[in-house]
Order: C-alpha cells, then sequence, then structure tokens
C-alpha cells in the first residue's frame, strides 16, 4: 500500500512530473477491495427480493453470481484468474468465519451437547472418510471407473479424508436460514467445527503415506498417524486456550487504550490460528477454543463500546469472508484446465457421502442415545444426515494436493467441485423444504402460552425441590465445580479489578441498604430477605454474593436493548397484547429457579448476552421487594405521594420496561427519592488521574465512575461522545446541590461529584442511571420515535418519557418501567412540552424534583404503592 | 456399602424394581439418600419392613428446600397419607415418576395432582391462584392473580367449564412438545 519511496523507474522521469499512473503498486489490494466490493453488491442485490432470498440460499446464489463472474473472467482474459487460493482460503478467510462462530458460541449450549459433538466430529469423520475412500477404491477395482484415475487405496483414502468432513462454513451459511432447533443446530454446527483436528490429521497422514508409497508404510507410522489426532486435536485447544489466557489478561490492563481493545481480540484470536497452523496444530480448533473461553473475561474487561464495536466487526469480517468463499468457489470451478472428468468416480462420491453421512449418522445416534437426556428422534438424525455440506475446506484441501504425487488430481479436483456443489446448492435448497415438510422443531421465537410459562416455572421449582430432597448434583455439577473455580481463580486473574471491585463495592452498598433496612424494618427485613439466595451477604459469603454480578448486568443495558429484535418488529393485535400484558405480569414477578438458558448462534443476528440472567433476577426480584417495602411503610407518604402521581400519570402512558435491565435501573433509582437521610458507604476514589477517568467514564458508562473523588468528576466533564446519541441526559438527582446550580449544565457530573463526596449510597442509583440512559440512547438511536404509540411491545417510549417535563421528573423513571397497561396521553403532552422547551430542560429537571419531593412529603398517602407491581422486565 | 443385601430381601428388591423405574442399583441409592435425611430414624435394615415415615417438618425443614415454593405441595401429594410425610415407598415412587423413563402420561397426572390444590380432580381457579401466588411469591395483587388465572384457564379448557381437567392438562402438555421434556431428573 505503501508509495513506492525510491523504485527506479524504468525509464528517468524526464521532468517532475504531476501525476503518474501508479496500477502496478495498488493492484492488488485494489483486486482485493473490488471483489469485496463486487460480492458485498451482489449481496445487496439477491436481499432486494425477499422471495428469492427465503427460498435460495445466500450461499448458492453466491456461488452461481461466482461462476457466472468466472464465465465473464474466462471469456475475457481468455483464461481463468482469481481462483480460490487454499494460502488465501486458511490465512485469511477462514479464521474470521471460525472466530466469528466460537466467539458467538452459545458455550452453555455447546457444552451441554459437547458428548454428542465429539463422537460425531472425531468418530463420525473418522468413520466417514474410511468408508468412502474404501468405497471408491472398491469401485476403482471394480473397473467402473475410467482408467485414467491412477489412484490406490492411500489416494482414495486421502481423497476420503478431505471430501467427509463437513464444513463449518456451509452448514453455517445454509442451517442460519433454516432455523432447525437449537440442539439439532448446535451438534451439526460443533461436529462441523471439531472435525477439523480429524480431517488434518488424516490428511496429512495419508498425504504423508501416499507420498512415501503403500510399500514404505511401517505400523509405526499408522501409530504416528493415532499419536498425531491427539498432539494435534488437544494441541490445537491448547493454544486456544493459551491465547484465550493471554488475551483475557492483556484486556486486563487496557483500561486508559480503550480504543485498541478491539484490535487485541482480533490480534489474539489470529495470533492463535497462525501459531496453531505453523506448528500444525488445529487451527480452526484454536481459534474456536480462543473465542469461546475469552469471551467471558473480554466482555468483562473492555468498554461497552469496544464490545459493539468487536460484535459488528467479527460479524461483518465473517460475513464477508463467508460471501467471498462462496464467490470465488463458483469462480474456481470454471477453470477447466483442472478438472478431469469421471462420471463414476464423481457418482459414486456422491452416493457414499450421502449414504455413509446417513449410516454413521443413524449408528451414532443409536449408541448416544442411550446416554441422552434427550434422545435424537428420526426426523434430527434425517436433518444431521441431510445438512452434512460440504464446502470451501475441502476444495482447498484438494486443491493442495501434489499433483507429482497423487496423479488423481485433476479426478478429485473436479469431484471435490461437484460434491461441493452439489451439497451447497441442492441440499441447501432443499433442506428448508425437507424440515418444513418433516416438520423439524424449528427454533421457536414464538411466546409461550400463558400455561406453559406458569408450569414450565412450576415444573423447574418441583424439579429443583426434587433434586434437592435426594440430593442429586445432576447435570450441572461439573459446571458448578468448574464456576468455582472460575471465580475463586480465574476470574481473579483475568478480569479487571474495576470489574471485582466496583462489584464488590456495589454489594457493599447493597449490603448496607439491606442492613438499614432491616434495622428499621425487622418484621418485614425478615420476611423480605428470607430466601437463602438473597439472604444478606455476610462478609464471608460476599464472594458468592458477588457472582450475581450487577457490572455485568449494567454493562448489557446498551446492547441488551437495542440489538433484541424481536420485539422490535412486533405488530400485535388486541388479544396478544393483552396477552403480552399478562406475560409482562408474570415475567416480572415469577420467581426463576435455577435452570438453563437456552441460547443461540446467528452470524447475522446479536442475541443479548444470556449470562448471568439469573443472578439479575434474583437482584431485580430483591431489589423490587425492597423498594416494597420502603413504600408501604416507611416511606408512606412520600412513596404515596409518588403513587399517586404515577398512578394519574401511568394511567395515561402505556409504557413497558423496555430492557430487562430496566427495573434494576428502576429500583435503583428510586431510592433516593425516598430516602432523605443519605446512607453513609465508604467509597474509595481509586482512579488516579483524571484523564484515566474520563476515559473510563466514556467508554464504560454504567459502573466505573462511582469511584472517582470529587474535583476529577468536576472538572472531567465534557460530554462524552456515547452520551451525544441521548437527546436528554436526564440524570434525576436525589437533591440539588451547590454544583448544580453553579454549573447547571453538570448537572448530572456535579450531583455526582456531591455524592461522591459525601459519600452516600446513592451512588448507585446515579450509576444506574447512567446506565439506564445508555440504554435509552441506544434505543433511541434505533427507534426514533415518529410518534408515540401505546401498546406494552413499544419500546419507543424510552424517549418521550425521557424528554418528560420538569415536575414529572420524578416519575418518570417508575413510568418508562411500568404502567403498561395504561393508556398514553401524558406522555405526548410531556413530549411537545418537553420538545416546546428543549434547553434548560436539564436544570429545570433538576429543580423543582426537590420541590416535589418535598411536597410530597406533606402529601396524605392517597393511594397504596402500586405502581411497583407494574415493573416488569420485558426479557424477550 | 460392602452388605448391600442386609438392607431389602431379594424380594423386595424385586418388587421395588418392579414398582419403579429403578434399577437395583439406584434403588439402593436412593435409599441411603433417603437415611441420610434422617439416620436417627431410618433403620439400615429393611428386611422386616420397618414402618418409618419421614415427617414433613424434616423435608421441608432442608436448607435447599427453604426457598421452593412448591416443597410441601409435593411432599403432599407424593406422600400416601397426603400429609406431607414420606415413607420410603412414597420416596422410591417420587422419584420414579420423575425418572427419564417415566411416560408422558404419569409424569401429567402427578404434575396435575401437585396443582390441584384442593384434590378435587380439577385445577380449578384457586388451585391456579395459589400456583401463581406461590410462583410468583404473591407479588401480585389479587386482581392481577385472578386476571393471570383466566386467562390460564381460557387459554386451556377446551370444555368451557371454567376449570381445567386432567384431559385438558394432557392435551395443553401435548400440545407443546417439549413441555414435559425437562420434567425429570436424572438419577
Amino acid at each position: 500500500m505503501q508509495p513506492p519511496a525510491a523504485s527506479p523507474g524504468p525509464a528517468a522521469p524526464a521532468g517532475a512530473e504531476l501525476l503518474r499512473w501508479q496500477w502496478r503498486e495498488v493492484q492488488a489490494p485494489c483486486l482485493v477491495a473490488a471483489w469485496i466490493l463486487v460480492a458485498s453488491l451482489a449481496k445487496i442485490v439477491f436481499h432486494l427480493s425477499r422471495k428469492v432470498t427465503s427460498i435460495v440460499p445466500e450461499s448458492c446464489l453466491l456461488i452461481l453470481l461466482g461462476l457466472g463472474l468466472g464465465g465473464i473472467v474466462l471469456a475475457v482474459a481468455k483464461k481463468a484468474e482469481y481462483q480460490l487460493e487454499p494460502n488465501m482460503f486458511f490465512l485469511f478467510l477462514l479464521p474470521p468465519i471460525v472466530l466469528d462462530s466460537g466467539y458467538f458460541m452459545p458455550s452453555r449450549l455447546f457444552f451441554d451437547n459437547i458428548g454428542a459433538i465429539l463422537t460425531y466430529a472425531v468418530v463420525g469423520t473418522l468413520w466417514n472418510s474410511f468408508t468412502t475412500g474404501t468405497a471408491l477404491w472398491g469401485l476403482h477395482r471394480a473397473g467402473l471407473m475410467d482408467p485414467g484415475v491412477e489412484a490406490g487405496l492411500m489416494d482414495f483414502l486421502l481423497f476420503g479424508s478431505l471430501i467427509s468432513a463437513v464444513d463449518p462454513v456451509a452448514v453455517l451459511a445454509v442451517f442460519e436460514e433454516v432455523h432447525v432447533n437449537e440442539t439439532l443446530f448446535i451438534i451439526v454446527f460443533g461436529e462441523s467445527l471439531l472435525n477439523d483436528a480429524v480431517t488434518v490429521v488424516l490428511y496429512k497422514v495419508f498425504n504423508s503415506f501416499v507420498e512415501l508409497g503403500p510399500a514404505r508404510i511401517h505400523a509405526t507410522d499408522y501409530v504416528k498417524g493415532v499419536a498425531s489426532f491427539f498432539l494435534v486435536s488437544l494441541g490445537g485447544t491448547a493454544v486456544g486456550l493459551l491465547f484465550a489466557f493471554l488475551l483475557a489478561l492483556i484486556t486486563r490492563f487496557t483500561k486508559r487504550v480503550r480504543i485498541i481493545e478491539p484490535l487485541f481480540v482480533f490480534l489474539l484470536a489470529y495470533v492463535a490460528y497462525l501459531a496453531a497452523e505453523m506448528v500444525s496444530l488445529s487451527s480452526i480448533l484454536a481459534v474456536t477454543f480462543c473465542g469461546i473461553c475469552c469471551k467471558k473475561y473480554v466482555e468483562a474487561n473492555i468498554s461497552q463500546k469496544s464490545r459493539t464495536t468487536v460484535k459488528y466487526t467479527m460479524k461483518t469480517l465473517a460475513s464477508s469472508s463467508e460471501t467471498i468463499i462462496f464467490m470465488f468457489l463458483g469462480i474456481s470451478a470454471v477453470d477447466t484446465s483442472k478438472w478431469a472428468w469421471d462420471t463414476a468416480l464423481v457418482l459414486g462420491t456422491l452416493f457414499f457421502i450421502l449414504l455413509f453421512r446417513a449410516v454413521g449418522v443413524v449408528l451414532q445416534t443409536y449408541v448416544l442415545n442411550r446416554f441422552r437426556l434427550i434422545p435424537l428422534d428420526r426426523i434430527d438424525q434425517v436433518v444431521m444426515s441431510y445438512g452434512g455440506l460440504r464446502g470451501a475446506v475441502a476444495f482447498a484441501l484438494v486443491i493442495l494436493l501434489d499433483r507429482t504425487k497423487v496423479k488423481a488430481k485433476d479426478y478429485f479436483v473436479a469431484t471435490t467441485i461437484v460434491v461441493v456443489f452439489f451439497t451447497v446448492i441442492v441440499q441447501g435448497l432443499t433442506i428448508k423444504p425437507l424440515v418444513t415438510w418433516l416438520k423439524v422443531k424449528r427454533s421457536d421465537h414464538h411466546k409461550p402460552t400463558l400455561n406453559e410459562e406458569l408450569h414450565e416455572h412450576a415444573f423447574d421449582h418441583i424439579l429443583a425441590a426434587v433434586e434437592d430432597i435426594v440430593g442429586h448434583h445432576g447435570y450441572h455439577y461439573w459446571r458448578d465445580k468448574w464456576e468455582q473455580f472460575d471465580k475463586k481463580y480465574l476470574s481473579q486473574v483475568l478480569m479487571r479489578k474495576s470489574a471485582y471491585r466496583l462489584r464488590d463495592e456495589i454489594w457493599d452498598v447493597y449490603y448496607k441498604l439491606n442492613i438499614r433496612d432491616a434495622i428499621s424494618f425487622v418484621d418485614q427485613g425478615g420476611h423480605v430477605l428470607s430466601a437463602a439466595k438473597l439472604a444478606l451477604p455476610s462478609m464471608p459469603s460476599r464472594t458468592s454474593m458477588s457472582e450475581s454480578s450487577v457490572t455485568n448486568l449494567l454493562r448489557e443495558s446498551g446492547s441488551g436493548a437495542c440489538l433484541d429484535l424481536q420485539v422490535i418488529d412486533t405488530v400485535r393485535s388486541r388479544r396478544d397484547k393483552e396477552d403480552a400484558a399478562m406475560h409482562h405480569v408474570l415475567r416480572g414477578s415469577l420467581y426463576k429457579p435455577r435452570r438453563r438458558y437456552k441460547a443461540s448462534y446467528s452470524r447475522h443476528f446479536i442475541s443479548p448476552d444470556t449470562q448471568e440472567r439469573q443472578d439479575k433476577e434474583v437482584f431485580r426480584q430483591n431489589m423490587k421487594r425492597r423498594l416494597e417495602t420502603f413504600k408501604s411503610t416507611k416511606h408512606n407518604v412520600c412513596s404515596s405521594k409518588n403513587k399517586a402521581r404515577l398512578k394519574e400519570k401511568g394511567r395515561k402512558k402505556k409504557n413497558i420496561s423496555l430492557t430487562k435491565e430496566t427495573p434494576n435501573g428502576k429500583t435503583h433509582r428510586n431510592i433516593p427519592w425516598q430516602e432523605a437521610a443519605p446512607v453513609l458507604v465508604m467509597v474509595s476514589s481509586e482512579e488516579e488521574d483524571s484523564d484515566s477517568s474520563e476515559t473510563e467514564r466514556e467508554d464504560d458508562e454504567g459502573i466505573v465512575f462511582i469511584a472517582r473523588a470529587t474535583d476529577e468528576v468536576l472538572q472531567g466533564k465534557t460530554t462524552p461522545g456515547s452520551l451525544d446519541v441521548c437527546p436528554s441526559p436526564c440524570i434525576i438527582p436525589p437533591s440539588p446541590t451547590l454544583a448544580e446550580k453553579e454549573l447547571p449544565w453538570k448537572g448530572d457530573q456535579a450531583d455526582l461529584a456531591v455524592y461522591v463526596s459525601s459519600e452516600t449510597t446513592k451512588i448507585v442509583p446515579v450509576d444506574m442511571q447512567k446506565a439506564w440512559n445508555q440504554s435509552i440512547s441506544s434505543l433511541e438511536s434505533i427507534a426514533s420515535p415518529p410518534g408515540i404509540e401505546s401498546g406494552p411491545q413499544h419500546r419507543r417510549f424510552a424517549c418521550p418519557v425521557l424528554e418528560e417535563q420538569p415536575q414529572s421528573a420524578s416519575q418518570a423513571m417508575p413510568e418508562q418501567s411500568s404502567c403498561f397497561q395504561f393508556p398514553s396521553h401524558v406522555s405526548k403532552s410531556g413530549r411537545s412540552q418537553s420538545d416546546s422547551s428543549p434547553d434548560g430542560a436539564e436544570q429545570q429537571e433538576l429543580q423543582p424534583l426537590m420541590a416535589t419531593e418535598e411536597q410530597g412529603r406533606v402529601l396524605p398517602p392517597t393511594a397504596e404503592p402500586r405502581w411497583l407491581m407494574f415493573n416488569r422486565a420485558s426479557h424477550l | 456399602m460392602g452388605n448391600k443385601q442386609t438392607i431389602f430381601t431379594p424380594e423386595q428388591l424385586d418388587a421395588y424394581q418392579d414398582c419403579t423405574f429403578f434399577t437395583r442399583k439406584e434403588i439402593l441409592r436412593l435409599f441411603y439418600r433417603y437415611r441420610d435425611l434422617a439416620p436417627q430414624l431410618v433403620p439400615l435394615d429393611y428386611t422386616d419392613k420397618p414402618d418409618v415415615t419421614l415427617p414433613y417438618e424434616l423435608i421441608g425443614s432442608m436448607p435447599e428446600l427453604k426457598d421452593n415454593p412448591f416443597r410441601q405441595r409435593i411432599a403432599e401429594v407424593f406422600s400416601e397419607d397426603g400429609g406431607g410425610n414420606m415413607t420410603l415407598d412414597d420416596f422410591l415412587d417420587m422419584f420414579s415418576v420423575l425418572s427419564e423413563m417415566a411416560p408422558r402420561d404419569l409424569k401429567a397426572y402427578y404434575a396435575f395432582k401437585i396443582y390441584d390444590f384442593n384434590n378435587d380432580d380439577y385445577i380449578c381457579k384457586s388451585d391456579l391462584e395459589k400456583t401463581v401466588n406461590k410462583l410468583t411469591r404473591n407479588e401480585l395483587t389479587p386482581e392481577e392473580v385472578s386476571l393471570v388465572c383466566e386467562k390460564v384457564i381460557y387459554e386451556a379448557d377446551a370444555d368451557n367449564d371454567g376449570k381445567l381437567s386432567l384431559e385438558d392438562f394432557q392435551r395443553m402438555i401435548i400440545r407443546a412438545p417439549d413441555f414435559l421434556s425437562t420434567f425429570h431428573i436424572r438419577i
């Protein structure tokens, strides 16, 4: 890319040139860019027609496009150019896809099914290779093939090894559009990822055997082959784990250079890939496990923005790699110079790979079902057999063969191309109708009926009870063990201190609040906190409490909110709405027992993290209950005022809890309004210098600024870019402070500062609020509200509420997350008013708040504080 | 654990095997667990069929269960006397129902029974209300609860009698294929 500085030109330039044609210098990158551009444009074109893409998988279209383009190139250049080079494929195109798969792998699901996946990946691939290879050899011996195919048993086994591996790229591309149920998907997909080790080993072993010649193979070579399998697979995994560790460790220290955080993720994963490749270990395994293992720590360490960047960049890279791979597959197929057609070989291969895959799947499933909790039924098996797509890996491997050693290379190339095309196009096209026809359990995104929801919860409780009675560790025993280990050691080492510390601080604060409550309402407190999980965190057991990670919860607020695509596009009938309302009622208040959550993987959608949901749940429930207690007892007056207002306001405003984090944010925020007396909590101010604190604040909205010294915060506030999206950064302070009045534009920071300096518990609420705002703003950026609609499913309410006018500021928060049943007038009025006075609203918001609160105290309790009940999360 | 045979006679074991979905080994394992709950009450020798019951207080006070809204109901449904006091037979029964081998109908039946708080063979509104209250830990108002219950009944009530019969319940369960798939425990 660099301009050639001192390259001696062919002829000395006659004089100073104004412009110079430098095509040669930029040719290579320019071509790359052009191809990517073509592929991406093609993608756009494909998606112009919904109908086409719903029937034909994108991969098919891309291959066909590649064929077309290849034809054009061939016609123009008279020779085939732009092949899918194995080097390019393995070094540049494959890693992003694998990393993406590993990083976004629903690890729970993956490890739940690891047994099945490994069986299919190892035993299945071995079975496929050997049977296919042998059968083809038999075919050859039987004289059915063209005599030009000069190949012995080893050659056919080599071919079998490369043709039998299910290809992750193809599988992903097709299955993603089919939406089979998660278990089925993860098994096929996991298999395609993990069989890499087997493929690589078989390929290498057979390749060396072929090169050695059958005469010179000794018994030790077979032993070596087996040993190298373990070495390659375990070694690859180890490399991946090592780099995952490094990556986590490095991101722990990137506090001041947030901007390069995403780079580390990609770089180290890539280095892991290259390192594994270098020592000829399984590079796919390395990257997969690097992705799977580092995710938790990396996500905890890097900032919200970096997380988003990583997510999108990864998806972009993977998606474009995939596009290019398929397109180049098409283009490469045009090159007839590499072809050598043999009908028997082609048909035989097609027949055998289908047959043996099916047989293998049935046999293995038969064995596996004896150990599986939920057996794989016949239909699953059909889909699994049929879903064994071959792809670019096989093609790249066959291209890599050495023609001098493997004499039948041309035949193999042709066969591979046909097989790949057949599986991707024919099977890819038919698998969707097949799945529909067989009524395969889809990954249903339908809302569970109320009954299901209710009963499933009940069942979970019942099961949990029975498990406890029998003292049966079950299923999650090892996972629990691992989590213990992780919590005790790994997280300590790999997670940023601040994540840990802050987490603790929040719990400290929470703990103190709880203590206070307990003291104030002894009777109530006992009841409220009776649940074992929700019990007061006594000091020794605090580590266990800190697992309910408030940080994560906050951290997710941004992405979790905006990426939940499902919610946005649901338009519902009236009855549905009612149902939804009921679901909200249930969802919000059902107390979840331990259970596993389903996760899914998709290339094109990024789902919010499901981790720690239960912790959140417990936390939320507890907070809610605490507030309930607050309202109903001590702060009867004040809350009833809130409540009264709320009712009236809320009545007009159909609103919903927008994200699952909402209730948390809300509950927290509520505390300060209710509490007049500050609770003393020592908050250590450990962020040393102001610029570090500033970066932290900008990037890690949520929590980080808990611990900040006063002056730093005061001076440090310039509107962070992240907040720009949010039109009204209405942080509602518990009380207006001097600083606020003097520096109205610094309202939110100022009050923060005050809180830090006075070291009250209100810090928590403020922080939460910040997180809340972030989530709102991100929401807003997606669904900028054209108008106000009613209905519990509409998230857009976030913004009208935020722009609530001053005197309603104190109610704004509860309303946002509550009142799902109320019609919405006030939100409109509130919005219009705030529109009319957009500036200065912030200050206004702050000022009257105190007043209303003061007034509120005097007001008699008019209604019971029911609004809290409406605090329903929408886990959708 | 060496002298396993002294706990049960072979006939007893066979009988247990016939009545439950367990193997010998599992039965013994469950027995030890049962005994662990109250070593002082349960003798190690079951050959003479001692009449031992674990009082509900013992089960209900297990720390793991403290949190569980259904602990009493489970104990009641599975205990012979209906009071939550468990004999070994009851104990085995309970796990038998929840084992992987148990047919779906049996599970559905017991699940139904667990819901049927007033034992009238119907899940009526009051039963559901109890369930909802247990599940939500009394966080909903009576109106909300009754609204939810109405909805639930409306959803599943095929014969429009305002309550859910066992058939209704089973139909509902069949409609959602992996509904009961979670309703088992691997011993």
